[in-house]
């Protein structure tokens, strides 16, 4: 990211302790992660420790220092997701997709991230992928629901398999 | 916009009111589209875009479309509530696309109720 | 109860109160206690009728007189004309069509009728993003009126008056922590909305702030005049992006109409409002953890005191409420604190959200007043439970909360109740869970969200949840030892005594309260490694095994079925169990219950498909023959009934080599089944070669042979056996109790079709018949009746149809058949002339409180009494376990209600005497029984041989080496039905109803199953 941008994002939220947050939000949303140059510059910019930076993006889940994948599938692990088969809907997307949550898939495809209540219960078990909710999944219906994501590359290869 | 007073909050009530109560006249009907988060989970954006292109197909400029919040009947959504001047609304329930096109003509063109689809008539209690 | 001479119910529906019928209420209230008559006539409030272009409605009861479209001026002039002089207003009068409408009014339906909405009163009737909307509806009316009437003072103490306490978790009195940091002398003071709704199940913050965003505003405006307060916050989770979108623009149309920022409505007062989005911590609900990252700060929290209303945000007083609490406040403003203290109950005032979700019917967001029963918020409001499976517990309060019973179904929901039941209200989540959810499995999800969620300041609580989970898991895994639990107990407590924040103190209680209601659940981890739930995947190989009390591994004589290997799918099913084709007709098939394609369509037919091995092999006359030790062993079992239970026993224990003699008092063997089961349902030829195959194993059957009056047990005990199995089911005929029953025309159920089966001629024909039950011995009786030509069949049943406990499927035939089901009822006396049967009188019933069982009881409504005319009665009501003739002389321990009482093992009093079957459980099912004879056959081997670690055959579960691709997507043809014969043959004949798959249907119906027993292999691969 250019330096103006990032002064832009830290002006636009007050270069003070209390816009870390905001900003380090920004800067996810941007990039997907929180790369460490950035890090770095703000930082400097903001006056706060580097470290203390890295505990509050390691701290707080939706901050991530690893690039995520180009689709994030969350499965919603609530209770009332859990209780009617959550923990079957992540295996099989684990199996599918070959990765443990938090991971991301070799080709930068799909990033794997289990959440703790999304809220709309009554679709449980839910999966969002982006900003699309697939309510009522079944671990069987899992495959079906990854496939619109997969993307064609120039070979024309399914590239997630 | 200036600052409001409470005798500007009356006025604005009234006027509001009026509107949503299809009490100006002008309004033919209104049709609800719930669209919280369970809402727009389950299907509330085709809804609302069925709803949209039959206005726009059949050139409609006297029905208010317009959306809320969870009608708190998660199980049901997609819902939607349709109003015609001086008669209770009434909840549609588990919504496709097809089934408010049908609404759209028989209930809010032709004032006729699609039973099938209907989960109730009338509004929820307040104490 | 007070008696009043009127009832006044002024309809409270969205249209009619925006038609003012609250103002009517008020007036109404006010002339009537002027005139006097406050002692006779009660103004109350009731739902939608469905007029609300009429509104406000009022209803006089009981005249049930409507008046319609009244203005305040209207009320003197009515209340002194219709009840004072008795002449009802005319020209205000509205008289309701009476055609009926085809959609329901809003009023009677469940879910919405029991709700009162206060909190949630404009969702789905304004558009969030419309300030003029919420205006509309009396929006920021109770904020004019608080800036330009009241003083902080007078607010504080109309809060405080309300009785509001937090709805986030605590229950703190709000007015009281107002008022707290109203009298802080530091400035500037600071107010918080907390929107980090972390509880899992609970939505109802997301809810209001994207139904109705300006409710929290004008709560917080109100609150921040009332405390002091200069700004707020308004902390939202992250992952409620349209809460985020709806309540940013609400701050701005706040602003815009000068209702946000300085010299609010003129008043001079000013105040803004400013959102913060977490960042994805459940800790940061906390609201020490929630300030610190308002501060920009890791979420951690710290001690208290000092309390934020001292110390908080900045070190500033700051008040800190949830945003339900905040959306109260205008309400409370606006008609006043004691209004608000009616609702509820004596230390739970108002209403309350639940978000009702999990296993329920519907699922959704239901605002009701405290202290409504836990059960009405289930069954109706909630529709009970979907899938025909049974309600296990429902969990409140969220990771901190705890689970409770069916056996609290009628507590009522306050904060006190929850607390003394060891669970709390928290933010008002209800996550219903059904018989499938297994409770260890439940702790051990709260484990580890809290694991991760424990913001790792505390040891205990970081190492001490870590810890307990290593116990949970050990538990769910099969390595569980008693041992194991009492650490785990003890360890709960010590991170409840040693943590500082809320998090950590609660962290013990999903463990502590399901051990406290479920502790059954955790021996059964424990002590069978067995997790009934079918949960715990490492416990058992396929759901449909994992629920047959046979141990029945269907999913592999499903596989060989699907290849066409018939004779290896024989082979697996006699197995565990003697009797395929009979189980084929009559099982309960709890394993299709449990079958995992009922998540994609509907469950594999596992019970035709045993039918169609079972029958296969014995229309080709080539039943295998199973094999028994080539030389026998020196020790005799005697088995008392030949009932499935006795039979069973006798089977497997012959295969270990023992030599069994089975005892029976009647002339045919095969208890139950070959005496209370029509042949219609399971022909007597059937059970017959099965059992045949049974003594061509070498098992000796003895007809005739009644113990207790042909020989003693006694005696018996002296003629070399070395241990018995008391097998003898339960024969006796549970009596009505109710005059009668001596009449000549009353049959008692299983007598009557055990005189059937064997053929004594019942004088039915032309005959108007009443059966008395709701189990299979009634509806077997009732269409046995059909069968014999009654003219009339009528069941009587004294709860609802949902509740019988005979199978569906037979009660959906019965009703084809045109048998009638009085539900709902209970005989009161039978009724006759000259000493025979004229007909029964019955009551009708209520359904009550609920029962330990979970179930609502049934209570007589006086005065509903009817006679139903009949020349037949037979009440076939249960049975009773009739052994003091069997055991005459001998001591054996028994339950009160008569059946033997004994160990795991299946050990009686006398330690060679064992027991299984109806005789010691109660009713049961065949298959039920048979499991007994299962493991009473192992019993009976470590009692002669000492526990020997042997496995038994039954127990080795080979995977079935049938090719099978896990990847693939399942087949997708639904599941295929028995043909059956045609109605009009079916009611004038025994024939048996169903008919059996053949070959190629049998092979397509095995190939939709999902092979579940592969993950299995999989785990183990792990």
């Amino acid at each position: 990211m250019e330096q103006t941008k990032l002064d832009e994002i830290i002006s636009a939220n007050g270069n003070n302790r209390k816009s870390i947050i905001p900003v380090l939000q920004e800067i996810q949303a941007t990039y997907n992660y929180l790369p460490k140059e950035e890090l770095q510059y703000i930082s400097e910019k903001m006056d706060i420790p580097l470290i203390e930076l890295f505990s509050i993006a390691s701290f707080y889940s939706s901050f991530s220092l690893t690039p995520r994948g180009k689709h994030l599938v969350q499965v919603c692990l609530g209770t009332a997701c859990h209780v009617r088969g959550a923990h079957r809907v992540l295996d099989e997307s684990k199996k599918r997709l070959q990765i443990e949550p938090d991971e991301t898939t070799d080709d930068q495809q799909f990033t794997l991230k289990t959440v703790n209540c999304l809220g709309a219960c009554a679709l449980g078990p839910i999966v969002v992928i982006d900003n699309d909710y697939h309510g009522n999944t079944r671990a069987q219906k899992v495959n079906a629901i990854l496939a619109q994501y997969k993307s064609v590359n120039n070979n024309g290869n399914d590239t997630t398999e | 916009m200036p600052k409001l007073t409470a005798d500007d909050l009356i006025k604005i009530r009234k006027k509001a009111r009026d509107t949503i109560n299809l009490r100006k006249g002008t309004d033919r009907a209104k049709i609800t589209v719930h669209m919280g988060t369970c809402g727009i989970a389950s299907g509330a954006n085709d809804i609302m875009e069925a709803v949209l292109q039959e206005i726009e197909t059949r050139n409609i400029k006297d029905i208010i479309v317009t959306s809320s919040g969870c009608a708190g009947f998660c199980s049901k959504e997609p819902m939607a509530t349709v109003d015609l001047p001086g008669k209770p609304p009434v909840k549609y329930v588990e919504l496709t696309k097809e089934k408010i096109i049908k609404i759209f003509s028989e209930h809010i063109l032709d004032g006729k109720i699609v039973d099938k689809f209907a989960l109730a008539i009338g509004s929820e209690r307040i104490y | 109860m007070k008696h009043y001479r009127a009832h006044l119910l002024i309809c409270t529906g969205t249209g009619c109160v925006s038609n003012g019928s609250f103002k009517i209420k008020e007036a109404l209230e006010k002339e009537i206690t002027k005139q006097g008559l406050a002692d006779e006539i009660h103004v109350d409030t009731k739902g939608c009728n469905g007029f609300c272009e009429r509104g406000p409605i009022v209803i006089v009861q009981p005249e049930g007189v409507y008046y319609q479209r009244l203005k305040v001026e209207d009320i003197p002039h009515l209340v002194k004309e219709h009840f004072i002089e008795g002449r009802p207003v005319e020209k205000l009068i509205f008289v309701p069509p009476k055609e009926k409408q085809s959609v329901p009014n809003i009023s009677d339906i469940e879910f919405f009728k029991h709700q009162r909405l206060i909190t949630l009163k404009n969702r789905g009737r304004i558009n969030p993003e419309k300030i003029d909307e919420y205006i509309a509806f009396d929006g920021y009316d109770a904020l004019s009126k608080a800036l330009t009437q009241l003083t902080p003072t007078d607010i504080l103490s109309e809060i405080k008056t309300s009785g509001l306490r937090g709805r986030g978790g605590g229950g703190f009195p709000t007015g009281t922590k107002w008022e707290l940091c109203h009298n802080q002398k530091k400035t500037p003071k600071y107010i918080i909305c907390n929107a980090d709704e972390g509880d899992p199940g609970a939505f109802m913050d997301r809810s209001i702030l994207e139904s109705d965003p300006h409710s929290v505003l004008e709560g917080m405006i109100i609150g921040a005049y009332a405390i002091g307060a200069s700004e707020g916050y308004i902390y939202v989770r992250d992952e409620y992006p349209l809460a985020v979108k709806r309540i940013n623009l609400a701050i701005q149309q706040a602003e815009e109409y000068g209702l946000l920022g300085d010299d609010i409505l003129g008043s001079g007062f000013n105040f803004k409002i400013k959102v913060i989005r977490g960042a994805g911590a459940f800790v940061c609900g906390e609201e020490t953890a929630l300030i610190s990252s308002i501060e920009g700060r890791v979420g951690e929290p710290r001690q208290r005191p000092p309390f934020p209303i001292q110390r908080g945000l900045w070190k500033k007083p700051t008040t800190i409420n949830n945003v339900e609490t905040w959306a109260n406040v205008p309400n409370i403003v606006s008609r006043g604190g004691e209004w608000f203290a009616s609702l509820g109950t004596e230390n739970s005032k108002g209403t309350k959200i639940f978000s009702l979700v999990g296993k329920i019917t519907n699922t959704g967001l239901v605002e009701v007043p405290m202290g409504i029963p836990l059960g009405d918020i289930i069954f109706n409001i909630g529709g009970g439970i979907p899938g025909n499976k049974k309600f296990k517990a429902v969990q409140t309060g969220g990771p901190s909360g705890g689970c409770l019973p069916m056996e609290l179904l009628n507590l009522p929901v306050d904060y006190q109740r929850l607390a003394e039941a060891g669970s709390i209200m928290g933010s008002g989540g209800m996550v219903v869970m059904d018989e499938d959810t297994c409770m260890v499995d439940v702790a051990k999800y709260f484990l580890t969200f809290l694991l991760d969620e424990s913001c790792g300041k505390c040891f205990t609580c970081r190492k001490g949840i870590q810890r307990m989970l290593e116990l949970v898991t050990d538990i769910t895994e099969g390595r569980g030892t008693l041992k194991k639990l009492e650490l785990l107990e003890e360890l709960a407590q010590v991170v409840k005594d040693t943590t500082q924040c809320g998090l950590g103190q609660t962290a013990a209680n999903p463990v502590l309260s399901t051990l406290r209601y479920f502790r059954n659940e955790y021996l059964e981890h424990i002590v069978d490694k067995h997790c009934s739930a079918g949960v715990c995947r490492q416990l058992f190989i396929s759901p449909c095994q994992n629920a047959c009390p046979a141990d029945t591994n269907a999913a592999a004589y499903i596989a060989y079925i699907s290849a066409g290997r018939f004779e290896d799918a024989m082979l697996e099913l006699l197995n565990t169990n003697p009797f395929p084709s009979v189980c084929g007709r009559v099982c309960d098939h709890p394993c299709q219950l449990k079958c995992r394609r009922n998540q994609i369509d509907d469950s594999v037919a596992i019970r035709s498909l045993k039918r169609f091995v079972g029958d296969y092999f014995l229309q080709s006359g080539k039943f295998p023959k199973m094999r028994v030790p080539d030389t026998k062993l020196q020790h005799k079992i005697g088995i008392i009934g030949s009932g499935p239970a006795g039979l069973g026993a006798a089977y497997f224990l012959a295969r270990l080599g023992y030599q069994t003699t089975v005892f029976e008092e009647h002339n045919v063997a095969g208890g139950m089944l070959a005496e209370a089961i029509p042949e219609s349902r399971l022909p007597n030829s059937i059970l017959a070669q099965e059992i045949k195959a049974i003594e061509d194993m070498g098992v000796e059957i003895k007809l005739n042979s009644k113990i207790g009056v042909d020989i003693s047990f006694k005696d018996l005990m002296n003629n070399g056996y070395d241990a018995f199995f008391v097998a003898v089911g339960m024969y006796g005929d549970r009596s009505l109790g109710v005059e009668g029953e001596d009449l000549l025309g009353v049959f008692q159920g299983v007598d009557f079709l055990r005189d059937v089966n064997l053929g004594k001629p019942q004088y039915i024909a032309n005959q108007r018949v009443a059966i008395i039950g709701g189990g299979n011995t009634a509806v077997d009786a009732a269409r046995t009746c059909v069968r014999m030509g009654a003219k009339e069949v009528t069941i009587i049943y004294r709860r609802t149809q949902e509740e019988m406990p005979a199978f569906l499927e037979e009660i959906e035939d019965s009703l084809e058949e045109g048998i009638k089901l009085i539900t709902l009822a209970a005989p009161v006396q039978i009724i006759g002339d000259n000493g025979k049967v004229t007909g029964i009188q019955c009551i009708r019933m209520d359904l009550d409180i609920f029962g330990k069982d979970g179930r609502r009881k049934p209570v007589p409504k006086k005065g509903s009494e009817f006679i139903i005319d009949a020349d037949v009665i037979i009440p076939a009501i249960g049975e009773f376990a009739d052994i003091e003739q069997l055991f005459e002389g001998l001591e054996v321990e028994t339950w009160d209600n008569g059946t033997i009482k004994v160990n795991e093992a299946g050990q009686t009093s006398i330690p060679n005497v064992f027991a299984g079957g109806d005789v010691s459980t109660g009713p049961a099912t065949v298959i039920k029984a048979i499991g007994a004879g299962q493991k009473v056959a192992e019993s009976i081997d470590q009692f002669l041989f000492g526990k020997n670690n042997k496995t038994y055959p039954w127990r080795i579960h080979k995977p079935a080496d049938v090719e099978f691709d896990m990847d693939a997507e399942p087949v997708e043809f639904s599941r295929q039905k028995p043909n059956r014969i045609p109605l009009e043959k079916r009611i004038k004949s025994f024939d048996e109803v169903e008919q059996v798959f053949s070959k190629e249907i049998a092979i397509k119906e095995a190939k939709r199953c999902l092979r579940c027993e592969m993950e299995v292999e999989l785990l183990k691969e792990k």
